[in-house]
């Protein structure tokens, strides 16, 4: 690896836990909007969407007030900060995660449909499907804006063995993202990879000079194995064109470099991989987000911040317990209260990433008033394993097509794949329908 | 009274909870004699199902009216598979509807089962089809080791491999997103720049004047910057030399030495140096005791052993008429040391004396690594056109693990071409054609080309893909050298029983431990399962490192010395480091506990120390057999408690091959009168339960077996209370077999080892093929696991009998 300028590298000890970051904007504009209020180029719109799982402890989640000035029960009080960039949205539902004849599962399904509005397959391997999930959709269509159309995170590795919830394949209960309704995107839970990702580390012609051998290579290998369909049965050639198909995306994405200027490499420590403290991690997770969307390396984004299901136990936060068992708390007083700690941890990192974006210039605003953050779990009581009254929130001003600082409450069985179509609506992606949406939300604007 | 029931159940690495909310059991009319399907079967669909799943708009667009007689279902076995699992996971009919009594549901099932299991017996052999399988991570890691030579991990970056039916390895659910495809061209590139370096560096040469020599000491005698060798000068009692220094290499190689020398002397015979490499005492060419008594200084002793590159005489007799020496240092020597020293004089001859400027050493002189040489060897008196696609044919045979043809070749040495019209190097243009190899589906794959891939008709595969389909197996990597000549010869099939033997041998056969082994005992969890460290405090990252390595050496001895699968049930023997014994409470060798009665100690143990783990034998212990082993302990228990159903579900499901159903959905909580259950210890809890028949019938068989293992705790420790109550760890399972103790379950399991035996081969056979099992697998299962248990139950009659069944050696089109 080819090592950076370090000059601010002492100010970054103790990264991700509450030293503040040296932003881009101290070293000038990266993007054209950055610079300030330039009417003919104003500053993109992102989407950003963070699962949590197992569900919330609702009566410590839903405000009681509506509208604006609404209260903020235990779990959102780590917002308090951010309250007037907030729009809390009561009553959605995931219609597609219920059983509808499956039987259980429906940690695998409330993932599986969060983002699809579609019923995922219950299979434990051989044919995946559920649908195009909401970023994969926007990804598609901004394609050619940015060097990566899209960046899936995640915060715990996929689970490795068999199938993970009552028969359905453990892809289900890891995965957010759908590039198309058979093919699930792996999310990266290294944060040095994805900054790698993000931030060519090479010189600019360096760069360039390997995008010419690397399509020379893939050219040849596309070239050489058309042939070999001839000698291959039906489920073979399947996957021989799933390669192909990776290959000409390989090939866009190194033709889509060539046109764009260079992203500049931001002034920030190369993370060294997988810090072992949690909360650590996935702060480095949302620092990057932040520097994505900053640089506009890509202006969609999922963090899967543990898998469905996830027995993960958060010491940081008293509980010794396992997140998933914990979840089914039997109504026991002394469980809903560490569900209510876990919850609350996590909107406590939400709201660092929030504060961060509200903390960078751009243009006019900030870059939380150019983001639309969807927030939020497939399930509603963990306990009770329902898909609907789901806690969910969106935060930021989406460039001025929210009216933020308010509690919404929605009609019941509302699906939440409308609120879905109306963040690809503010981001000029007009489709009719996704999954099994019945048209935007209302008075969100 | 309402009852509900709240527990927790293992289905992987991720826990789903499951609430049997089973049908009550009732009273079981009798079925009558021979139940058919036309009669019975249609009475229980006309009953149960045709009212919502028949006529134009079948519900689930499922339509059971459409089957009216027992062909008709043999026909769509998937359908009819799908119905069986929901009516025996009591998922239909819907709760609303009127249901069917537990007997009804299983009469009924037992009809279609029979059906099928009739038909297999009687049917054509179908070996199945495998679909093309990408390399997983761990894959790709030995390949790559074994096909370059070089150990680096480079799909380190690699996202986690899909799993299926319980394995990474399975083609067809192994996919290829676009950012892995991304990570393969980097790969492919890095591992091409370790492997090939075009350009050499420059040989290094490291040289250190003589004060900074050894031996060093302040009376060492120096003189303007040249270190003074005496050899025994009038009254002077020192014999100094000879001077060396260390040198760390960092690879074999031939290197050169060098030194700067004059010398004086008064007598007329020429003085004679030797320079010397420090080498292993094993090395060709070590000095022999008679060539070592030629040196001169008292530090020869304690220099060897050394080999004498070469001896000089010396001309040069003023520091400004040095002599330049220069010798040869031949690889394979384990080098470390150079030293040059001062040869005895003749007899009669007065002392010389010896100055030493300058030491060096240049090389290593081949500054390409050892697979730069392997890869790129050729015929020197080809010309360069041939040598090209001398190497590339050589490389392409390795990596596609097949021979190629003459096209695809001539487009690799067009792609080399086309480099070496650019200008670039040969091996530049070489290394390129290599990186795009591994980038191809025909590396990246285990492609089996198939000339009539739409036929039906069963056909051996080729000796090529018998090669890599055995490699895969056992290795996790590409065949060798010796698999492929077979192939080649193709005379591998002829040889199966003997390659397997010989594979089994190799050190690489740790690779089903690693893979296969810890995939099927579900262990993966346990690297990231937290204890609750107020009750655990114990547990920390050497015990759960300790747990996993007792786990894997203790399947590495029952694959290297052959022994039965049925220790896996119960052993008596294991492997302990001090960590783990403490944690057993296991004070030696022997099998000895913490506090054990001295009448009955066994004699002859030594204690376990340190890290290193050591055999210990368990001979009457509690312990042996992966059920009482930490790591299958902990994966099957809660943070903070044990979970008996979480183990009965484990033993159900990774031994016994015999899963309980899928939870149904709309699970209850564990109340009472609308209240939580919590009071009273976890059996007992568990045991009021039970006592809702709703419960009993599904938990019953779970339980029973998870209660025999109480008497360890959620790490695994031994104990015989939980709180204050004593621990109880007596069970019973379905059909009245009572156990008490975890040495009498075990006896239980041992009764059952047809069904034990009949599961690991499935596992197994799933593994080795890269593809779920199908129905007709059946036949091939039993027949494997009959064979292995009639050759008692050695772990190479398993592998034998596998790799000889028809769907290893055998395949279909994909249409039948």
């Amino acid at each position: 690896m080819i090592p950076r300028p370090v000059s601010r590298r002492t100010a970054l000890k103790g990264l991700g836990v509450s030293v503040a970051l040296p932003w881009l904007e101290a070293m000038g504009p990266v993007t054209g909007w950055a610079a300030g209020a330039d009417t003919r180029n104003p500053a993109p719109n992102r989407m950003c969407f963070l699962y949590v799982p197992n569900g919330k402890n609702m009566a410590d989640w839903t405000p009681k007030a509506e509208g604006k000035g609404f209260d903020l029960p235990a779990i959102l009080q780590p917002l308090k900060g951010v309250q007037d960039e907030l729009l809390v949205l009561t009553g959605l539902t995931a219609d597609k995660a219920r059983a509808h004849g499956d039987g259980g599962g429906d940690h695998a399904r409330a993932l599986g449909a969060f983002l699809t509005g579609s019923q995922p397959k219950k299979t434990d391997g051989t044919d995946i499907r559920a649908g195009i999930s909401v970023d994969q959709v926007a990804a598609t269509r901004l394609a050619d804006k940015t060097r990566l159309p899209s960046l899936e995170l995640g915060g715990e590795h996929g689970a490795m063995a068999g199938n993970c919830d009552s028969g359905y394949s453990c892809v289900y209960s890891s995965t957010m993202s759908w590039r198309s309704a058979t093919q699930p995107l792996p999310k990266e839970v290294n944060p040095k990879i994805v900054f790698e990702r993000l931030f060519a580390t090479k010189p600019n012609a360096e760069r360039l000079a390997q995008d010419a051998r690397r399509k020379s290579i893939l050219d040849f290998v596309r070239d050489d194995s058309k042939e070999l369909e001839q000698k291959l049965g039906a489920n073979d050639k399947r996957k021989l064109s799933e390669y192909f198909s990776a290959l000409r995306d390989l090939e866009l994405r190194i033709e889509r470099a060539e046109k764009l200027p260079p992203v500049k490499t931001p002034d920030y420590k190369t993370p060294a991989g997988i810090p072992a403290n949690y909360e650590e991690h996935i702060r480095l997770q949302y620092d990057l987000i932040a520097l994505a969307f900053q640089t506009d390396v890509t202006r969609v984004v999922t963090f899967v911040l543990a898998n469905e299901g996830s027995n993960k136990t958060y010491p940081m936060a008293g509980v010794n317990e396992a997140h998933h068992e914990l979840s089914h708390h039997g109504n026991d007083p002394a469980k809903k209260a560490k569900i209510r700690d876990i919850n609350t941890f996590h909107t406590s990192q939400l709201a660092y990433f929030l504060e961060k974006l509200k903390g960078m210039k751009e243009g006019d605003g900030t870059l939380l008033d150019h983001s639309m953050i969807a927030y939020g779990s497939g399930n509603s009581d963990g306990n009770a394993h329902n898909h609907d009254d789901l806690p969910i929130l969106v935060a930021g001003k989406g460039c001025g097509t929210f009216r933020t600082g308010r509690h919404i409450r929605y009609a019941k069985e509302t699906p939440l794949n409308n609120l879905w179509i109306s963040m690809l609506d503010r981001m000029d992606i007009k489709v009719a329908s996704l999954g099994d949406s019945t048209g935007q939300l209302r008075d969100l604007t | 009274m309402r009852l509900f029931c709240q527990f927790v159940l293992l289905t992987s690495s991720i826990i789903a909870v499951v609430i049997a909310q089973c049908t009550p059991v009732a009273v079981v009319a009798q079925p009558k004699a021979a139940p058919g399907f036309k009669t019975d079967g249609v009475a229980f669909l006309k009953q149960h199902c045709v009212k919502c799943h028949a006529g134009e708009k079948p519900k689930a667009d499922l339509a059971l009216d459409r089957f009216a007689d027992e062909a008709a279902i043999l026909k769509d076995r998937k359908t009819w598979q799908r119905v069986l699992d929901v009516l025996k996971a009591g998922e239909m009919p819907p709760p609303s509807r009127p249901q069917p009594t537990v007997g009804e549901t299983e009469a009924f099932t037992k009809i279609i089962g029979d059906l099928f299991e009739q038909h297999d017996r009687t049917a054509k052999p179908d070996p199945g089809r495998v679909t093309m399988r990408r390399l997983n991570r761990n894959e790709y890691n030995y390949t790559i080791r074994d096909l370059i030579g070089i150990d680096f991990n480079p799909a380190e970056d690699f996202p986690s491999d899909d799993v299926g039916h319980g394995f990474d390895n399975i083609g067809d659910v192994l996919t290829l997103p676009p950012v892995l495809l991304e990570r393969y061209l980097a790969a492919a590139e890095t591992v091409m720049q370790k492997a090939i370096t075009p350009n050499p560096p420059k040989t290094p040469v490291r040289g250190i004047g003589t004060q900074f020599t050894e031996p060093a000491s302040a009376n060492v005698p120096m003189k303007n910057g040249f270190r003074v060798v005496l050899f025994k000068p009038d009254g002077t009692p020192v014999e100094t030399g000879p001077i060396f220094t260390r040198y760390k290499v960092p690879e074999d190689g031939e290197y050169i030495a060098r030194a700067t020398v004059f010398a004086e002397t008064k007598g007329t015979k020429p003085v004679k140096v030797a320079l010397l490499a420090g080498c292993a005492p094993d090395a060709k060419g070590v000095a022999t005791d008679a060539e070592a008594e030629q040196l001169a200084g008292a530090a020869v002793k304690s220099l060897r052993p050394f080999m004498v590159l070469k001896t000089f005489e010396v001309k040069g007799r003023t520091e400004k008429m040095t002599d330049a020496l220069q010798a040869d240092i031949p690889a394979g020597i384990a080098f470390e040391k150079l030293a040059v020293a001062l040869v005895k004089p003749e007899e009669g001859e007065p002392a010389p004396t010896l100055y030493v400027k300058y030491i060096s050493l240049e090389g290593p002189r081949d500054m390409r690594p050892p697979s730069h040489r392997k890869l790129l060897t050729c015929d020197p008196k080809k010309t360069p056109a041939e040598q090209t696609r001398e190497v590339l044919e050589r490389f392409t045979l390795r990596a596609f693990r097949r021979p190629i043809e003459k096209v695809e070749l001539d487009r690799l040495v067009q792609l080399a071409d086309r480099e070496l019209a650019k200008g670039e190097k040969w091996e530049s243009a070489i290394q390129f054609a290599m990186t795009a190899a591994l980038v191809s589906p025909k590396f990246l794959f285990r492609i089996e080309l198939d000339d009539r891939p739409n036929s039906p008709e069963p056909r051996a595969i080729d000796e090529y893909q018998l090669a890599s389909r055995l490699s895969y197996f056992l290795w996790s990597s590409m065949p060798d050298d010796e698999l492929f000549e077979l192939a080649r010869k193709k005379q591998l099939t002829a040889n199966l029983e003997l390659q397997v033997k010989r594979m089994l041998r190799d050190p690489k056969a740790a690779a089903i431990t690693e893979h296969f082994v810890t995939q099927w005992l579900q262990m993966q969890p346990l690297r990231n399962s937290r204890p609750d460290p107020t009750r655990f405090p114990q547990f920390d990252e050497r015990l759960r490192s300790a747990m996993v390595q007792e786990t894997k050496l203790f399947f590495n001895e029952i694959i290297r010395e052959d022994r039965s699968v049925l220790d896996v049930l119960n052993a008596d023997f294991t492997y302990l480091n001090s960590a783990l014994a403490r944690h057993y409470g296991i004070t030696d060798t022997a099998g000895n506990t913490v506090g054990q009665n001295a009448k009955t100690r066994k004699p002859g143990g030594q204690p376990i120390r340190g890290d290193q783990f050591v055999r210990v034998n368990l001979g009457g212990s509690v312990r042996g057999g992966v059920l009482t082993q930490a790591s299958i302990l902990t994966v099957t228990s809660n943070p903070g408690r044990t979970s008996p159903v979480k183990r009965g579900r484990w033993v159900l499901e990774q031994l016994l091959g015999t899963p309980p159903p899928p939870p149904p959905p709309d699970v209850p909580e564990l109340e009472k009168d609308g209240k939580p259950v919590t009071v009273g210890t976890l059996r007992q809890q568990m045991e009021a339960h039970r006592q809702n028949p709703a419960c009993a019938n599904c938990h019953a068989k779970m339980d029973g077996l998870g209660f025999g293992l109480e008497n360890f705790d959620a790490i695994g420790a031994f104990r015989t209370k939980d709180g204050d109550a004593a621990i109880d760890s007596s069970g019973e399972l379905p059909g009245g077999v009572t156990f008490a103790g975890p040495a009498e379950l075990k006896q239980v399991l041992l009764a059952k080892k047809d069904l034990y035996v009949k599961c690991l081969t499935e596992k197994l056979l799933t593994y080795a093929l890269g593809r779920g099992l199908e129905y007709y697998d059946r036949r091939s299962v039993e027949k494997i696991a009959a064979a292995t248990a009639k050759n008692n139950y050695r772990f190479s009659a398993l592998v034998s009998e596998l790799v000889q069944s028809d769907p290893f050696r055998l395949r279909r089109g994909t249409n039948p």
